[in-house]
Formats: C-alpha cells, structure tokens, sequence
C-alpha cells in the first residue's frame, strides 16, 4: 500500500469524498433556504389590472391635469391603498397620453407648468429638470430619459390606467 | 494563486498551526465507528451541533420575511408558509429542527453521563454543556410565541404565569419577560424575539466555543 | 518549535518568521489504530451526518409545521399546552404537591433539585470509578429523574387527542367567499346554523368554520340532524328538501372558496 505508487494517494481519495459529502450536506441545507431568500426575485408580477380613475374621456382636454386615483396594494401580507398620480392631456391626434410625474433623474415629483419661468413644459423642483410637453426631456437638464406613459385603455367613456412603462416600451 | 493567497495570510497571521492541529490530530480507536460499531453514540454531540447549525441557518433566513409585531407576526408567517415557494420547508427545518436539538442534546447528555466523562478533569466541560442544555431550552421557550398563534400565546401565558410564581420577585421577573406586569402583547412579542434571536445565541456560541476548546485541550475522555 | 532568546518575528509582531511547513503528519504516525481527523475520521462523521440530513429533511417534507389560527387573547375555550419537551413541568404542576399552597415545590424546588443536580454533578458523585456500576447512587438518580421525566411527558400527551386539537385549530384561510344571500339554502342556514356557525359560515367561539369541511354532502346532512361530538342533535328541523337546498347551499360556498 505504497503512496507513492497510486495516483491518486488514499488520502487524497478521502479528502475528495470528504469534500463531496461536505458540499452535499451545504446543499441539501441550504437549497430550500436560497429557494426561500430569493423567492421575490423569481416570482412574476400579478399587477397589470388596469384601474378606472374617475375621469371621463371627455374631460380631458389639451391641458395636463392631474388625475389621482388609488389602488389596492398587495405586500407580501401587508395590504394597502397606494394613492397613484397621472398627468393626462390629449394631443393633436387626439390620442390620450398619460405621463408618470416621478422624474427620470432622482424619482421627485415632476409638475406641468411647476415653474413660471418654463411655460409648456413638465418641470421638477429637485434640480431643475425639465420636459416637453410630450414627454421628452430637455436636453441640458438633469435627467436622461423621457417621463414613464402609463398603459392605459378607454371603456364606457372611462379613463383606465395600469403601470407605468418606460417610454418606447409602453 | 490560491497558494500565493494563502501564503501571504499565513505570513501575516500564522494560520497554518491552528488548522493542522485540528486535521492531524488522533482519533482514538474506541470512538471510530469503523472498528466499533457501538461508537455510534459519539456522534449524538456532533449531531447536535449539526442541527444547531441548521437552526442558526434556518433562523436567519426566515428572519427575511418575519415581523416580530403582533400585528403582522401572524400574518408574515402564514404569507411564508403559504405563499413563499418553500418557504413551509425553511419553516419546517426550523420547528422540527428545534424538537431534534432537545432529543439529540438528550442523548448526548445521557452518553456523556453513564460514561462518567464529567470526572476530574473534564468538571468544566460538563457545566458548559448543562448550561448548554438550558440555552436550548430557553431558546425552545421563546421560539415558541413567535409565530404569535393561539398555540404560541397561551402556552407563554402558562409559562409567564409560572415566572409570576416565583416568591419575593416573581412579579418583576414576569414583567421583565412580558414588558408589561399584565398585558402579553406588543411589547412580550419585540422581548421574545430579542432574546430567541441575539442574547441567546450570543450565549450560546459562546458557551459551544468554550465546549470545543475544552474538548480539543482535554482530548476524547478514553474507553471505559 | 523555537522559543525564546533568536526567534524572528514578522516585522514587530509577534508572529513567528519561521513558517511551520503545510504538510499533514504521514499515517505512520498515527499509533495502533488511531487515525488523523481529517480526513479519515471526518469523512465517517460526514456520512453519518449526511444520512442523518435526509432523515431529517424526509421528516421535514412529510410533517409541514403546524401553524394554529392567529392568536386571541379573548379566546378563554383554549387549552393552553407547550411545546412537548416542556409538558413534563407543566404536568408536574398538576400534582397536590406541586401546586396551590406548594406551588414552589414544583416551579422551584423539584425542577431546581433536579437541574441543579444536573449542574453539579461532578461535585456530587465525586469517586474515582466512570463505570456506572461503580457509582450506582448517581446513576440510580439519573434513571429515577429520566423516568418520571418520560412519564410525566407521556402521561400530559396521552390525554391529548392531538389529531382533534390540530383540526379544531387549523387556521381559517382569509378567502374572500362571498355568500349568497339570496340562496334558498341561506335562509334555513340562517335559522338553524348562524348561530354558532357564523354568519360567513366562518365558525366561532362554539363551533368551527365550515369553509373547508372534509365532510361529505351526506355527512353534513346527517351532522345537522344528528349532530357531532360537542353540536346536539336536531339542529336542523324541517323537510328533507329543505335538508337538501341546506347541504347544496354549504357544499356550494366550500366549492366556491376553494
């Protein structure tokens, strides 16, 4: 039973089935626990039902007002009323465009017409960021991207608006 | 690289001793399974502290979605066992996991009794493990309410009721654990869980090190 | 290993700068049949360990943990019960002499004489001899303790019919079920069952929900006129149609709560 003359040494054999039976021992515990942590992660959004807001369509004009409506919030067992917010008009093609206020720079809350000095434009208090009318930030102000449009579908001459998507995307 | 890694800790700190200590030291015939078959009733301690192990990992995680308020407590635990995906089976490890620490704990208790380990020199090392026991059994005691359903209250009801009992200070002893010298709510639930998830355990890896250290310095107790 | 008067150290610290080399002892130098730890000896606890682990994951699986109904304080029908590894003390209390005027005899003195004996044994049996033949006062009390402790234990869990206690307290699950009202079973429902049942059928403080009853339509028919365990008899009086629109009625929200 010379060491040497095995290529694998007895005890580098034990130190492999140590190894083995250590990592299957780790992973029998810890399977279900990472299952666990990183359930959040895997699971698929259940939101996408889009909620009346209580504006008709023909109130909206080609103005942007504020719509604020509420939806029941569903975390984890933790149930509220969220209060949501829109910027709704109608464009040229009189087509309802519904913009998020959360600005796309830091997230604060973006107003149309929030500074005397922009006129016709959506305008965020923070640091100053500005966008058009459509949307689309100005350039040379802080933030990157255009406003989130809402989806939003129209029944029985209401106004129903779900998530907010990324412009492009929605 | 792992080498060089390594070298570079061990010139610094020295690290090599302390573990080779450890792997190279022997094991007595008597306690390997291998030779006697009756050496099974060694491995009750290694168990233990295997499914000790389990509870510190099962705790932690199920730490991520519990509440200690009795408000939510409930409800967190419902939601995981429920809707979590295998959220029943981390739940599970942890409450079974408790009742297999106390029969493990038992039965190596009951082997480190009727071998007479306790004998000169080893005294220190048998109160470490009593103390051990009742760490566990506190643990038990407060891991318990958590989950703040029928079951969890009135047994801690019972139990504070009997901490009430105790003659000259049993009523401050009872609000000590409770919060409050007569409601058990808000505040016994937020004192449960600071003592089953940091005073306890702090204690108690700090009594299972000193166990350990005792049983490397001392060595296995031999053969009857 | 090099002590004292020329040891080099690492810098000004006060590790040593001569480096023990890493190589584990050679198996010859493990007498008679000892054997190094690791990895020989670690590998059979490992194994032991790992089969252990599927016992215990198994159980795991085959017994989810039992989560009772949230808890209420005003609930005074519970009966109170620990978790078993404390049912022994909790038995104990019942006895004359461990209760009423000699409460302390039993949540001090017994469990103090008993765990302070535990504590302390090495101080108490003291002799030289570790075989338990040769301390028979030590052992004895351990088998005395161990035996009455396996008995209290069993004598607390064999009046529990633990079965009907986890069934009468499994938690009710929020399903929102809305009620028919207009249900012709609804009306009999509510002269003869509402009031212990509940007006969402939920259950009370008397009788239990009968969302998620495992009873079939006969049983149920044949509860409300018969009655069961704690619920008299004849509950339920009137013709057998209307026996039978009461049975649709109750099968019907359990189908729709599911």
């Amino acid at each position: 039973m010379s060491e040497k003359k095995q290529q694998v040494s007895r005890r580098q054999f034990l130190n492999y089935t140590l190894t083995g039976v250590g990592g299957f021992m780790a992973a029998g515990m810890l399977a279900p626990m990472l299952r666990m942590a990183v359930d959040p992660v895997l699971k698929t959004s259940s939101h996408g039902d889009l909620a009346n807001v209580s504006l008709s369509v023909d109130d909206i004009t080609d103005e942007p007002q504020r719509v604020d409506w509420k939806i029941d919030q569903v975390d984890g067992w933790y149930e509220s009323e969220v209060t949501k917010t829109a910027w709704v008009y109608k464009d040229e093609n009189d087509e309802i465009l519904a913009f998020s206020p959360i600005c796309k720079h830091l997230g604060c809350f973006v107003s149309w017409e929030g500074s005397e000095d922009f006129p016709d434009e959506f305008y965020c208090p923070c640091h100053g960021g500005r966008y058009y009318k459509d949307g689309t930030n100005v350039p040379g102000t802080p933030p990157l991207a255009p406003l989130d449009q809402f989806e939003q579908k129209v029944e029985d001459g209401m106004l129903f608006l779900g998530e907010a998507k990324e412009q492009g995307e929605a | 690289m792992l080498q060089k890694i390594y070298d570079w800790i061990d010139d610094r700190i020295d690290i090599t001793p302390i573990w080779r200590d450890i792997a190279d030291h022997e094991v007595p015939e008597h306690v390997n399974p291998a030779h006697h078959f009756s050496a099974f009733v060694y491995c009750f301690g290694g168990l233990t502290f295997f499914v000790v192990v389990i509870q510190i990992l099962s705790g932690m995680f199920l730490t991520m979605y519990y509440v200690p308020d009795i408000e939510n407590a409930w409800k967190s635990v419902y939601y995981l066992q429920t809707e979590v995906a295998h959220g029943q089976i981390v739940r599970g490890m942890h409450h079974w996991g408790a009742s297999v620490t106390v029969v493990m704990l038992l039965l190596h208790t009951l082997r480190v009794f009727f071998q007479g380990v306790y004998k000169k020199p080893r005294e220190l090392n048998w109160m470490v493990g009593v103390l051990i026991f009742f760490i566990i059994l506190g643990l038990g005691f407060t891991g318990y309410l958590l989950p703040w359903d029928n079951k969890a209250f009135f047994a801690t009801q019972v139990g504070l009721d009997i901490a009430q009992q105790v003659p000259f200070i049993g009523e401050q002893l009872k609000t000590l654990l409770a919060g409050d010298p007569e409601i058990i709510g808000a505040q016994t639930l937020t004192r449960f869980f600071a003592i089953h998830v940091f005073f306890l355990p702090g204690a108690l890896f700090a009594l299972l090190a000193a166990h350990f250290i005792l049983i490397r310095k001392q060595g296995i107790s031999g053969p009857l | 290993m090099h002590k004292g008067k020329g040891m080099k150290f690492v810098g000004d610290s006060r590790i040593s700068a001569e480096k023990k080399p890493n190589i584990p002892k050679d198996y010859s130098e493990y007498p008679g049949r000892t054997e190094a730890f690791w990895p020989n000896f670690l590998l059979k606890e490992w194994l032991v360990g790992a089969v252990f682990l599927v016992g215990f994951l198994c159980l795991t699986l085959a017994h989810p943990a039992p989560l009772e109904g949230m808890a209420d304080p005003g609930d005074a029908a519970y009966i109170p019960l620990p978790d078993w590894y404390f049912l022994f003390l909790y038995e104990l209390l019942k006895y004359n002499f461990a209760s009423g005027p000699y409460i302390i005899m039993g949540i001090l003195v017994l469990p103090g004489l008993a765990f302070g004996a535990l504590l302390l044994a090495p101080f108490l049996d003291k002799g030289p001899g570790r075989r338990p033949q040769q301390r028979p006062v030590a052992v004895g009390m351990m088998m005395l303790g161990l035996a009455s402790v396996i008995w209290l234990t069993y004598e607390s869990a064999s009046a529990v019919d633990w079965e009907a206690r986890a069934e009468e307290n499994k938690p009710v699950a929020e399903a929102d079920v809305e009620i028919d009202e207009e249900d012709p079973g609804f009306a009999i429902y509510e002269n003869s069952c509402m009031q212990c049942h509940g007006d969402d059928l939920s259950g009370g403080a008397a009788a239990p929900s009968l969302i998620g009853t495992e009873h079939t339509a006969d049983e149920i028919a044949d509860i409300a006129q018969n009655g069961i365990g704690d619920m008299p008899p004849d509950q339920f009086s009137g013709s057998d149609e209307e026996l039978e629109q009461l049975v649709d009625f109750i099968v019907s929200v359990n189908e729709e709560a599911e």
